[in-house]
């Protein structure tokens, strides 16, 4: 079994082109093993979820807007669950629960005006979701919706507990003309979405040139795709030094990021590994950090790859200021639950061979991959909406999420 | 910059001067060896470091007899490169790093045939260990080139018309650590010691006798190993012992041998602890250390990189730090990573112990930041990429330095440096 797994193996690639041939529970649980084995990373979770709650919208049946809803974070929650450290995910579940209300909304309120008796109506009236990707209008009571938010939670929790009642709904004759419109509507969302996803590092990028000055030494720690593309954007305008720090041990002569190297090379843009364990001693040096997140909490914490935090803190000892590269819908409205156990442990055998039996048996080896950044060492967050800092992020999150999905949990044991 | 001068003429008949070397030393290694096994009480070092000497002759032999035939080329660039070889290899190869660190040198391997021809065997030998690092931390790289020096000692004969005291440093001496310094900078330690030796040649009279005066050298080097390094390990392996808490855990980053020693004896005087160990995935040294603790029956939790440190100190009690030196601001030298280390458990409020002996200390010089005293790693330095094997951690992140010294506190501010130094040389201080 194990050889042929290798042709066959599933990657993300396959199972999104393969998605409308295969049956829907089918594409969700490769998917789930996907990311259970952490085969899929990064940004592409992101996408990923995306793309299946597409499918959930489409294929499943649905009867009522309570319905879609319990799908949508029902199948959010088994994928949260399958890899508890990508908030992304209960993000995406997020503004797509927040757009199906949205489009419910606007439904009922086109065609039977003031009937609805559920929830839904307590929202204010929104207009149409921004055809840009950009930066979603304000809403009119963006400052009251804290004080609803404890009832909407209960009312929520309650319908989507009891999906299959459909009372909540009142399902008259145009009811079922009126959910296919809604399907396409939130399918046209969803991919909108999807756009905003696939273009944040894009227009992150376009912001490279204010950030990074020429002559700069910038140090990039386990550069993401979104710092890659910030570095090589920054490179087309700007001649500055890249430094490349990772947590992993290269060999000697053996440089990692040839692409990236290359590139930025290509460009004129000096970039010089620092094959080292600790940054302290590089950081007299360098004129800023870059580090790309794979979320942002509420409080401005960062949940990044292992070692940031080394990066961050080096910064900060020498007065360096620290770049978050994050898109906006990498922000997630909760706060850690407690920093020490947002990190995750990843595969051991990389530091211990199994040819060294002793160590195998004896180390209690912990290989971290991901932690957790506190805000204090963050200066900039830097969105496809712009640069921002931590006391807006509250803002952006109240424009992105519907207040009724803040509080959405994906965590659940 | 006396033997670039000398340097560069004396490379054309290196070869030649080789088979008169091989000859000699033969003879004259035997004779020292025997000598420190008689002293004993250095315990292995003395054997070990024949069976090296011995391995480095064997390959000595082997390249002398290439050089030989190899072209003047590689004669000529090593010439060149000399004293100031630093630059060489990085104004070949390292567009990039070449404008982070130039001024940081690096360890270089010197063909043995290219050295100088004073240079003693023995001492050659260490330099071969120090270039390639399997000498490498500053008490051992010390303690041989201590020993090395006694070799040199033993085998010196004084010209004629010539006193000891006026000859001997200048003449026999100075190249020798000339050679070794090219071979790798200089620890602060070698710098001590060798100043400290210097002054006992000079407190020589002119007309002491030449024997009188090596065996007074030879037992002053004797006592100086035993003081400061073999006993220094003592002390301050038990005074460290006594911090460990009982059923804390102890972090501690990559190995040194001071807290390894720290660590058993904490096991062997029955405390129950356990410890964690911070890799640098560079060294690796920190592995061989949790599989030591491990068969000594102590829990190890092992981390090979610096990653999710806060988690690691969340659960630490006290950290133990070993130091390469120790600077007279009161910063440490230690390898790269340990300020790294040193802030994020001072930021989590655990405490941070150094361990050094005080031969590590240095009195003049004073290091703000990491590249003001620094070494490259030769294995890693190309035009892409470069690794600095030491970094610099401020005092205020040290709890306390632990040294051999003041015995009453056993513990010292990392800033009470000088005044350690100062009641060092003159106890009547109080």
């Amino acid at each position: 079994m194990a050889p042929s797994q290798m042709s066959y193996a599933p990657t993300l690639g396959k199972l999104l082109k393969s998605l409308n041939s295969q049956p829907l529970e089918a594409s969700i649980e490769s998917l789930i093993y996907l990311l259970k084995r952490r085969q899929v990373k990064g940004d592409d979770i992101a996408n990923a979820t995306a793309h299946m709650l597409l499918q959930v919208v489409a294929k499943s049946k649905w009867q009522s807007v309570d319905q879609l809803l319990a799908k949508v974070s029902n199948t959010g929650l088994r994928l949260a669950q399958a890899a508890p450290t990508e908030l992304v995910i209960g993000n995406v579940v997020r503004r797509v629960m927040g757009l199906i209300r949205d489009e419910a909304t606007e439904e009922r309120n086109a065609d039977e005006m003031g009937d609805s008796v559920s929830d839904l109506s307590q929202l204010p009236a929104t207009p149409t979701m921004s055809s840009r990707p950009g930066p979603t209008p304000i809403r009119a009571g963006t400052g009251l919706p804290m004080s609803k938010s404890m009832f909407n939670l209960l009312c929520v929790t309650e319908t989507v507990s009891s999906p299959a009642t459909g009372t909540s709904t009142p399902m008259s004759q145009g009811a079922s003309a009126n959910m296919h419109a809604l399907r396409s509507e939130v399918i046209d969302g969803i991919e909108e979405i999807m756009d905003e996803i696939s273009q944040a590092d894009d227009q992150i990028a376009g912001f490279a040139d204010i950030q990074i000055h020429p002559g700069d030494y910038v140090l990039a720690y386990l550069p993401s795709p979104t710092v890659e593309r910030f570095l090589i954007k920054a490179a087309a305008k700007r001649r500055f030094t890249v430094f490349l720090a990772s947590g992993e041990r290269q060999k000697p002569g053996e440089a990692p990021h040839a692409a990236l190297r290359k590139k930025l090379n290509g460009l004129g843009v000096n970039t010089i590994s620092l094959a080292s364990n600790g940054l302290m001693a590089y950081m007299p040096r360098v004129n800023k950090v870059v580090i790309g997140a794979k979320a942002v909490y509420a409080n401005g914490g960062v949940s990044t790859e292992s070692g940031c935090s080394i990066a961050a803190r080096a910064a900060r000892e020498y007065s360096k200021p620290v770049i978050v590269l994050s898109g906006v819908y990498k922000f997630t409205p909760a706060d850690p639950s407690d920093d020490v156990a947002e990190f995750e442990q990843g595969d051991s055998s990389e530091f211990v061979e199994y040819a060294d039996g002793e160590a195998v048996n004896a180390l209690e080896v912990e290989n971290i991959v991901a932690e957790y950044l506190p805000a204090q060492y963050v200066d900039v967050y830097l969105t496809n909406l712009g640069p921002q800092t931590r006391d807006h992020l509250a803002t952006i999150m109240a424009d992105h999420y519907k207040s009724e999905d803040m509080g959405l949990s994906l965590h659940l044991p | 910059m006396a033997t670039e001068a000398t340097g560069a003429p004396a490379e054309a008949p290196a070869p030649q001067e080789k088979g008169k070397q091989q000859a000699k030393p033969a003879a004259a290694k035997d004779t020292p060896t025997t000598g420190g096994d008689a002293a004993g009480e250095q315990k292995l070092t003395p054997a070990q470091l024949k069976a090296r000497a011995k391995a480095e002759k064997a390959a000595r032999r082997a390249k002398a007899k290439e050089v030989k035939e190899a072209p003047p080329a590689a004669a000529a660039a090593d010439a060149k490169g000399g004293k100031g070889s630093k630059g060489g290899k990085q104004e070949g190869g390292q567009s990039g790093s070449q404008q982070r660190a130039t001024h940081v040198p690096m360890a270089k391997r010197i063909q043995t045939s290219q050295a100088h021809k004073d240079v003693h065997p023995a001492v050659l030998a260490v330099g071969q260990q120090m270039a390639t690092f399997a000498l490498k931390d500053s008490i051992a790289r010390l303690e041989a080139t201590l020993l090395a020096f006694k070799k040199v000692i033993e085998s010196y004969e004084t010209p004629k018309g010539n006193s000891l005291s006026r000859h001997f440093v200048p003449h026999v001496l100075n190249p020798q650590i000339e050679y070794l310094t090219e071979c790798r900078p200089m620890s602060f330690s070698m710098g001590n010691a060798i100043r400290f030796l210097k002054s006992q040649v000079n407190k020589f009279d002119i007309d002491t006798p030449e024997d009188e005066a090596k065996e007074s050298l030879l037992e002053f080097i004797d006592i100086f190993i035993n003081e400061r390094i073999t006993l220094a390990e003592v002390v301050i392996s038990k005074n460290a012992a006594e911090l460990i808490d009982e059923d804390g855990v102890v972090l501690t980053y990559g190995r040194h041998r001071l807290v390894e020693k720290t660590i058993l004896r904490a096991k062997s005087n029955g405390k129950n602890f356990a410890v964690s160990i911070i890799d640098d995935p560079y060294d690796q040294g920190g592995k061989e250390l949790a599989k030591t603790l491990q068969q000594a029956g102590i829990p190890v939790f092992y981390s090979p990189n610096l990653g999710g440190l806060r988690v690691h100190l969340e659960r630490a009690s006290n950290v133990l730090l070993g130091t390469e030196a120790i600077f007279a601001n009161g910063s440490l030298l230690a390898p790269a990573g340990t300020a790294d280390v040193a802030m994020a458990a001072s930021a989590a409020n655990v405490k941070v112990v150094a361990l050094c002996e005080t031969i590590n200390f240095d009195r003049e010089r004073v290091s703000v930041d990491s590249l003001t005293y620094n070494e490259i790693d030769p294995e890693r330095c190309s035009a892409e990429s470069f690794r600095l094997m030491f970094d610099t951690t401020h005092s205020k992140y040290i709890t306390g330095v632990i040294t051999e010294f003041e015995s009453g506190t056993d513990f010292a501010p990392a800033q009470a440096i000088l005044t350690l130094l100062r009641k060092r040389e003159d106890p009547t201080i109080a």
